[in-house]
């Protein structure tokens, strides 16, 4: 019997310390990395590309989606905005059918707290559970094939062991700490407040559509689900694509606020990590800045009536230009710019001027 | 002792209801048909009413979840407008919509409310805790049959509430979590005031039934078993009992807030008047947090006795298995708001969210581990309460795992309300809790009916239902890391091939179903006679000392537990 | 127990009522929905409602009864006292959290409130959330809240003096002072139905209606259901007191008495908790009515 107990103590401080080792070797790098970094989300794009990088996810970054085909130029807006055609993989799930191992996992990351969530994820989390599953079903396995009755008739009658017991209860704890640091970093991260100069988005949840305002832009936009047919010919996904997207500056801070019209809707975009709730009376801010241009999509994550499956959310994120090419051509202003001298936002440079004014420099993007 | 055909002739015990007679023997006077099931107090026929009618709950709340999967098999809508006509609403699109929100709030208050709570607490509970500490029946026996009666008044009232008009067609669409304002000002129509009432039925059931197992437990031991050498059973039965105690009074107060809201003007969660949804979820979530231990710690009791009996072996580390539970009860009470990581909850908040809720994995971790430690060094014999503790075990690690995952709340924030998360409580519940009932179920099914089942059936019945709800369930995990989001009825292309997969599972899952329901018929029809103890040396609690069924009224002169017996070795001396 | 029965537990023979106050109970919150939707259910709710009523009133009545007939007859041993105990504590400590629900409520308005006006000729609020210069106050703008130094002081002062007549009666009782227990049990019940009046009295000239606001509704909602814990106390003091009458409870047993005694300090001290949190904290600053 003391013979049986020892072989567990033994085999259970090894499995253990596997699983430790396999969690720290994960995690050490993962840790330094983030040192060498900085966690300096607050300082821009430059910064936080570097964190993505670092962090080994969204690997394919910079690779397109910028390059919207010309072709797809909406007859309605000809001359100034197109909206993008979204990249195949990007910003969207993927099918089986497409990549049957990235149709298992996250979506690439495009935001720097997004890619170090997600290394978070792989590198920590989805190791540690997978290690202790396994380690769970082999001990079990082990006791099956070890402890049968035919393999063992007489049962030993032990039934405690200080040791081991220590062990199993202080082992997870070191895990947990183990989870636990790049954890909090990560909230930490995530809570940076926005800078003054950040651009302000304020998405309202209505049943069943989203609205886009841009308190500093003085444009409003409500954005509809596409129909299928309209939503394949425009060569976007069904569900996912709308009339209007939320349009967006890509590579600097936004201040994303979400609120709502009538019950709790969330305004969620998984390949940016990002999902907020929109509660009525309720005004949530998160900053969120979006690596590179592209289309990311969405889809409303709190059960809001019958339609919930319905009010998907467009992100496209724009070089600054176009994205003030798009304001004007909403009809709205360019903060900074000749006719607001008075305010100061320091994000588009007044000496960018007035390039969004100029069709062409949007037109040739 | 055995149950004669007179014992259900009407007639003999109708009468009674004021406590009239009681001058005369009745060990083994059952009373008549009427009386005994309409009217019990008997703890062992309210066990029986309480399975039975979980059993019937289980296979409505798993037909709704059939109608879900074949929905979601592909993109598109292709049957809910005709589940809406056929419920007697509009052939709208809305309506047809609104039916798939009616169906998963059915389908998560059935499960929750009407399957697992009543066989684990009401039927294995009331069965067994007297049983296993030796007492005769529990303190408060009428008070045990309301508790059985206002669940299945509960129950009516959900059912009222799927032919009424709840806002874009008929029944309550508003989640199982009832949020506001959506179960407020967004849902008209009497289905959501029935669904509550509902729940307000049923709690009031649980409470009662709570403070029953409490007293039970504390004043009705057997002389000699001190708190310390009660089954693991019981263990968990007290302090899921005391979870329901603190815990349901708490909804019971949200969801009376929802209705003034809805029917007399106030604005508790109405953001018009100052009213806050938030503050709902706050409340609702301090109460379902300890819901979802609820509903598997008496699980884990089931499993710690099965796990002895059939390794031969008391189970190890009886005390912290004991405290174990209690920790996971208290801590419970204050990890609530990792259910609502996305509402804007400020950054120090969810610190301690994140940090208090992985605490709960140490001592689930010391229940797995002394599990295992109490088959090594056993003699294993792999009778079907066995194989499906041993399912059990690794499938709650699973779901207990990605828990882990979902409280990072900076994770969270991509996989909440997602797939993700159906797939993390499906493995706690729908594997962890349905697997130790069916494991329950098998253990004591020969001490409740005195029939063997099919050792062979039970073990088909095991592996297919253990493919099948894999094969539903781990798919979701990739649908959820996807982005695909929870509580839709439609989704895009993309996700189609793992919605495909997850509802095959479901075939083999509802295949898999037939060998349960033939194998009790089976039993009760042609099962050999059980013993009263069928499982052998390794079943040493109170219950194996009576026959196979007990009789109706047992421990007439209560046994008594020595000293000097081991941990977990209840038998009384002489036994 | 005649037979081969071994155990002073309380063994029950089947009994209806259960199965009677579940139905009526259904049958209560059901007729109250549809009563909520007189335009689709007509008056049918009212009829459901009431049926549903009178079978809980049955249902408490005869349960209590029987309990009662039990008790004296004497199945009541220690031991089943002991249940009794049990079951009463634990009956108050879900009724506790009870009223933790409202509280937490009361607590998150008062201290994370919004910006509200209030309107005292029509009775309305209107949200001033997210408008310029609004000021965020638990109490809305322009709303005037009870003076807590007046009535609810003297309701305090009611409450707390009932709660030392209770004490009375229970130390008459234990002494074998029959009329002492008469008496102490008729001033406790006279202050229950005085509070009960007066609190009446102070809704009906409460400065605010009922609802609309948050303040109105955690006001309204925490006080009433307090107000209803205190008729049930009452009713089920008054049995004690109808009971002294008929000669039952001796100086060794009467919980039923006791049980009483206890969820009148419960109510109290819910009591002190309202009107130290709600009228006196929670009304700070605003102007008295
Ligand atoms: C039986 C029910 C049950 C159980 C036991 C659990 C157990 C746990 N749950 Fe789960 N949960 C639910 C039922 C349950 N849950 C339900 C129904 C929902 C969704 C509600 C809704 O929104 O509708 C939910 C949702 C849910 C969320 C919210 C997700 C979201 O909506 O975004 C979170 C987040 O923290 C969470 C976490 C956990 C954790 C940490 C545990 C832990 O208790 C798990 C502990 C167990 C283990 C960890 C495995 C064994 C341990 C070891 C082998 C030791 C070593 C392990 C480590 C060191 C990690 N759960
Ligand atoms: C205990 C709880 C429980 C159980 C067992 C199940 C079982 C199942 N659930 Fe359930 N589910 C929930 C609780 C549960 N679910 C909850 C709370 C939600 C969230 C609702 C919401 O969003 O508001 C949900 C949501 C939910 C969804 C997501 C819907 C959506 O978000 O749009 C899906 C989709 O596939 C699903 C499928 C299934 C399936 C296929 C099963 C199958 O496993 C069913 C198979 C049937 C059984 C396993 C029961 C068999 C048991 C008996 C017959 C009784 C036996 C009795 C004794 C032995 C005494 N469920
Ligand atoms: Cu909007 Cu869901
Ligand atoms: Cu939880």
């Amino acid at each position: 019997m003391g013979q049986a107990l020892d072989r567990m103590k033994f085999g259970i401080v090894a499995l253990m310390a596997a699983a430790m080792a396999f969690g720290l070797a994960f995690a050490a790098p993962q840790a330094m990395a983030q040192d060498a970094s900085g966690t300096d989300v607050g300082g821009g794009a430059a910064g936080a590309a570097a964190d993505a990088d670092a962090a080994a996810a969204a690997a394919d970054a910079f690779d397109g989606g910028i390059d919207a085909p010309a072709g797809e130029v909406n007859a309605a807006s000809a001359g100034g905005y197109a909206p993008m055609a979204p990249t195949e993989g990007k910003g969207m799930p993927t099918s089986y059918q497409e990549d049957a191992l990235k149709s298992m996992t996250f979506q690439d990351q495009y935001t720097a707290d997004g890619a170090y969530a997600l290394g978070m994820h792989d590198y920590i989390l989805m190791p540690v559970i997978t290690v202790i599953s396994l380690f769970v079903l082999f001990l079990l396995l082990y006791v099956v094939v070890k402890f049968r009755r035919g393999a063992n008739p007489v049962a030993s009658k032990t039934t405690h062991n200080t040791m081991i017991e220590v062990v199993w209860t202080i082992v997870p704890v070191i895990i947990l700490v183990v989870i636990a640091v790049p954890s909090i970093t990560l909230l930490a991260r995530q809570y940076e407040t926005p800078p003054e100069e950040a651009i302000t988005v304020k998405a309202v949840g209505y049943q069943w559509y989203w609205g886009y305002e841009y308190p500093d832009h003085d444009v409003e936009v409500i954005s509809n689900m596409l129909e299928a047919d309209e939503a394949l010919s425009r060569g976007e996904p069904y569900q996912l694509a709308v009339d209007n997207r939320m349009v967006v500056p890509a590579g600097v801070p936004l201040r994303i606020q979400t609120t709502a019209a009538d019950v709790i809707h969330a305004f969620a975009v998984p390949s940016l990590w990002f999902k907020q709730d929109a509660v009525p009376g309720r005004l949530n801010e998160r900053m969120l800045v979006i690596e590179e241009p592209g289309v990311y999509y969405g889809q409303c994550s709190e059960l809001c009536g019958s339609r919930h499956g319905y009010m998907p959310i467009t992100v496209e994120a724009l070089p600054m230009e176009q994205f003030e090419a798009w304001v004007v051509e909403q009809g709205g202003s360019i903060p900074g710019s000749a006719e607001l001298e008075d305010n100061n936002d320091p994000i588009d440079t007044g000496d960018e001027s007035p390039a969004a004014a100029d069709p062409e420099a949007a037109a040739d993007a | 002792m055995a149950t004669t055909a007179d014992d259900f002739a009407p007639g003999a015990g109708a009468h009674a209801g004021h406590g009239g007679d009681h001058d005369h023997d009745h060990a083994d006077h059952k009373p008549g048909f009427f009386a005994r099931w309409f009217m019990s107090t008997n703890h062992k026929d309210i066990g029986s009413l309480y399975l039975m009618f979980a059993i019937v709950a289980g296979i409505i709340g798993g037909a709704i979840s059939g109608i879900m999967r074949v929905e979601l098999a592909e993109p598109g809508i292709q049957y809910l407008q005709w589940w809406a006509q056929f419920m007697g609403g509009a052939n709208d699109i809305n309506t047809a919509l609104h039916m798939w929100n009616v169906f998963i709030t059915a389908h998560g208050l059935i499960m929750v409310f009407f399957m697992v709570m009543p066989a684990m607490i009401g039927g294995f509970g009331n069965w067994f805790v007297p049983l296993m500490i030796g007492a005769p029946d529990m303190a408060f026996p009428r008070m045990n049959n309301v508790s059985f009666w206002l669940t299945v008044a509960g129950f009516f009232s959900l059912l009222f509430s799927l032919f009424v008009p709840g806002g874009s067609g008929p029944g309550a669409g508003v989640g199982w979590t009832v949020y506001a304002p959506l179960s407020t000002t967004g849902s008209p129509g009497p289905a959501v005031d029935f669904a509550i009432f509902s729940l307000h039925l049923a709690g009031a059931g649980s409470i009662l039934g709570a403070t029953n197992f409490i007293t039970t437990i504390f004043n009705m031991r057997a002389p000699g078993m001190t708190l310390h050498k009660m089954p693991l059973f019981v263990w968990s039965v007290l302090v899921t009992a005391f979870l329901l105690l603190l815990a349901l009074p708490v909804l019971a107060a949200a969801i009376t807030m929802l209705l003034t809201d809805r029917n007399f003007g106030t604005t508790f969660f109405d953001p018009a008047g100052g009213g806050d949804p938030v503050l709902y979820q706050h409340l609702f979530w301090f109460f379902g947090h300890p819901e979802v231990y609820i509903m598997i710690l008496p699980g884990f009791g089931m499993i710690s006795q099965i796990v002895a009996t059939f390794s031969r072996k008391p189970v190890f580390g009886y005390l912290g298995m004991a405290y174990a539970m209690v920790a996971i009860g208290v801590v419970g009470f204050i990890v609530w708001a990792h259910h609502m990581y996305t509402v804007g909850l400020d950054v120090n908040t969810k610190m301690y969210f994140t940090a208090a809720t992985m605490v709960i994995a140490v001592p689930t971790g010391v229940k797995i581990f002394s599990w295992i430690a109490t088959m090594w060094g056993g003699s294993l014999e792999f009778k079907s309460p066995m194989v499906w503790s041993l399912g059990f075990i690794f499938l709650f690690t699973v779901g207990g795992v990605t828990g882990v995952v979902l409280a990072n709340g900076g994770i969270d924030d991509n996989l909440h309300d997602t797939y993700y998360v159906v797939a993390h409580f499906h493995y706690v519940l729908s594997m962890g809790a349905v697997f130790s009932m069916f494991a329950g179920f098998y253990y004591w099914f020969p001490k409740m009916s005195g029939r063997m089942h099919s050792e062979l059936l039970s073990h088909i019945h095991f592996w297919t239902f253990f493919v099948g709800v894999n094969v539903i369930f781990f798919p979701q995990h990739f649908l959820g890391m996807q982005g695909m989001p929870r509580r839709y009825p439609d989704y895009a292309e993309a996700y189609t091939f793992w919605h495909e997969i997850s509802t095959y599972g479901y075939y083999i899952m509802a295949g898999s179903m037939i060998f349960f329901f033939v194998n009790i018929a089976y039993a009760l029809l042609a099962g050999k006679k059980a013993e009263g103890n069928p499982w052998g040396e390794g079943a040493t609690t109170l219950e194996w000392t009576l026959p196979s069924p007990p009789p109706y009224h047992q421990f007439e002169t209560l046994p008594v537990i020595e000293d000097h017996h081991d941990y977990h070795d209840h038998r009384p001396a002489t036994a | 127990m005649a037979g081969n029965v071994n155990h002073d537990y309380h063994i029950l023979e089947p009994d209806i009522w259960p199965l009677v106050g579940s139905i009526s109970a259904l049958s209560f919150t059901s007729g109250m929905v549809l009563n909520f939707y007189p335009d689709l259910f007509g008056s049918t709710g009212s009829i459901v409602m009431y049926l549903g009523l009178a079978g809980l009133i049955a249902t408490f009545f005869m349960w209590f009864k029987n309990i009662v007939v039990e008790a004296e007859r004497g199945d009541h041993t220690p031991v089943v006292q002991l249940h009794m105990r049990y079951g009463m504590i634990l009956f108050i400590a879900s009724e506790v959290m009870f009223f933790v629900g409202w509280f937490w409520s009361f607590f998150d308005f008062a201290l994370f409130p919004t910006a509200l006006e209030y309107d005292p000729s029509a009775d309305t609020t209107t949200s001033l959330f997210g408008e310029e210069g609004s000021i965020a106050q638990f109490i809305p703008a322009n709303m005037e809240v009870l003076d807590p130094f007046s009535l609810p002081l003297l309701n305090t002062l009611i409450l707390l003096c009932s709660g030392t007549t209770v004490t009375w009666a229970h130390h008459a009782l234990i002494h074998g002072d029959r009329e002492g227990l008469k008496q102490g049990l008729w001033a406790t019940v006279a202050l229950g139905i005085l509070f009960s009046f007066i609190q009446a009295y102070e809704y009906s000239v409460a400065p605010f209606g009922f609802g609309g606001n948050t303040y109105s509704s955690a006001f309204y909602m925490a006080t009433g259901f307090h107000g209803f814990h205190v008729l049930i106390g009452t009713i089920f003091l008054a049995v004690c007191l109808f009971r002294a009458y008929k000669g039952h409870f001796t100086p060794r047993q009467h919980f039923g008495f006791e049980a009483a005694a206890w969820y009148w300090h419960f109510v109290d001290v819910v009591w002190l908790f309202l009107f130290i949190v709600v009228y006196i904290w929670g009304g700070w600053g605003a102007e008295y009515h």
